[in-house]
């Protein structure tokens, strides 16, 4: 589906359209269910923060303006905020409760590999990973664990083994790089 | 703190953006977002950069029960589909609407006659009962019927739409609504609006920057909702005056 196509169902969504509505979530749940799950590490915590994020869709709509946003950054950062709330507030009481599924096992078996693995993708993807390669190895693991994990910086800096300052100088040092290298290939910020 | 110090607003966008912000910081930057086009912008410039990174996560189907628990809470019989949360213009254009207008209008003309004839109760008003400074729009119907009511507060940035009687709108197309300035210049698109109820839009820039030259508003039926520089596709289905309230 594409954008323009994405934008029309979202204002058809504003309209209280539900048949508009059902094809928005039909197109995008299963890769927002992705973005969900690699913050939550838990299927059904998950699908819980898709669907407040699908609630929020229907009542907020109208606030989406193409002029904006692309319609999929849109929704991810509804997704994100909800995944990361959740992640926030549950903190003190995960890992003490709550049953691991499969598919949390098989994240948690490399938890700390595969967020830099998404990101080394993505960077393919983009044909920017000659550019970033000029980065340090922790700088990128650390933007990858804060944007596929939704890790603060003391969670970064306890999981990377480093004090919190330097944790926070790798975060914006990647964040940096990756705005400049994003620039020298042209991808353009709407 | 002034949260729009070039730098410092960017370091806070970047990090809001990419979920470092947390607690209490993230909170308050939330306030800031409603607030400041400035910050939003930048924050937008960031979550585009970074929804990039997500085209790489895998997909994962959702199960089918999700979609089943989605419909039942926002459709099933006794949950109005409308917005959970009803602005106080909405309210007030609850108020306004259908037959109560006329005799919110006899009430008006009534309080006036008092006031003249006896100005000492102008000094009982008291200052929640003022409306705020806001544009206004009442859009009639070829027929001359109210179909919907607009409003914005001076310096707010977004619009409470009340549609007082349902329109209808094709499949695959939107009721755009236009501005129409007073010199002439050409419409200029503000926002969808609902075929019924009401909605907040959210307007490009304050209501006193877009609105302060504008005459008239009015709906035209577009395949797509306009973009800026776009103009209207159609006739004017709907349209009216758009005043100052202050």
């Amino acid at each position: 589906m594409t954008n323009d196509e994405l934008s029309g169902l979202l204002a058809r969504v504003a309209l209280r359209d539900r048949a508009a509505f059902e094809q928005v979530y039909r197109a995008t749940c299963a890769h927002l269910l992705g973005i969900a799950f690699r913050i939550l590490n838990q299927r059904e915590r998950a699908e819980e923060a898709l669907q407040e994020s699908f609630l929020s869709v229907w009542h907020n709509a109208g606030g989406f303006r193409p002029s904006v946003a692309s319609p999929m950054t849109w929704l991810i950062n509804i997704v994100r905020n909800k995944a990361i709330d959740a992640l926030r507030s549950g903190r003190t009481e995960r890992g003490l409760t709550g049953t691991l599924d499969d598919d949390a096992l098989q994240v948690a078996a490399d938890a700390s590999q595969q967020p830099q693995q998404l990101l080394d993708e993505s960077l393919i993807r983009l044909k920017i990973d000659a550019c970033m390669a000029d980065l340090a190895g922790q700088e990128r693991q650390a933007l990858a664990l804060a944007y596929y994990r939704g890790m603060v910086h003391t969670e970064i800096a306890q999981a990377l083994n480093a004090p919190l300052g330097t944790a926070k100088a790798w975060v914006r040092r990647g964040l940096n790089k990756l705005k400049r290298c994003l620039e020298s290939v042209g991808v353009q910020s709407s | 703190m002034n949260y729009l110090l070039p730098e410092r607003l960017d370091r806070l966008a970047r990090e809001y953006a990419l979920g470092t912000l947390a607690g209490a910081a993230r909170r308050r930057f939330e306030r800031v977002l409603q607030q400041s086009p400035a910050a939003t912008l930048a924050v937008g410039i960031w979550q585009e950069r970074l929804a990039l990174l997500a085209e790489s996560v895998p997909a994962m189907q959702p199960r089918a029960s999700l979609w089943q628990n989605l419909e039942r809470r926002l459709f099933a019989p006794g949950r109005p589909a409308a917005p959970a949360s009803e602005s106080p213009f909405a309210r007030l254009a609850r108020l306004l609407s259908g037959r109560l207008l006329g005799g919110a209008l006899a009430g008006a003309l009534m309080c006036a006659l008092v006031l003249r004839t006896q100005p000492g109760l102008v000094g009982l008003e008291t200052r929640v009962d003022v409306l705020p400074a806001s544009y206004v729009g009442l859009l009639t119907d070829s027929a001359g019927k109210p179909a919907v009511l607009a409003s914005s507060r001076r310096q707010g940035r977004v619009l409470t739409v009340k549609m007082l009687q349902p329109i209808s709108v094709p499949a695959g197309q939107v009721a755009e609504l236009w501005a129409l300035p007073k010199d002439g210049a050409p419409a200029f698109p503000v926002g969808v609006v609902p075929v019924s109820a009401s909605a907040t839009i959210a307007l490009a820039d304050t209501s006193d920057k877009l609105f302060f030259n504008v005459a008239r508003l009015a709906v035209s039926l577009e395949p797509a909702p306009a973009k800026p520089g776009d103009a209207p596709s159609g006739p004017f289905v709907l349209s009216g005056h758009c005043v100052k309230l202050w």
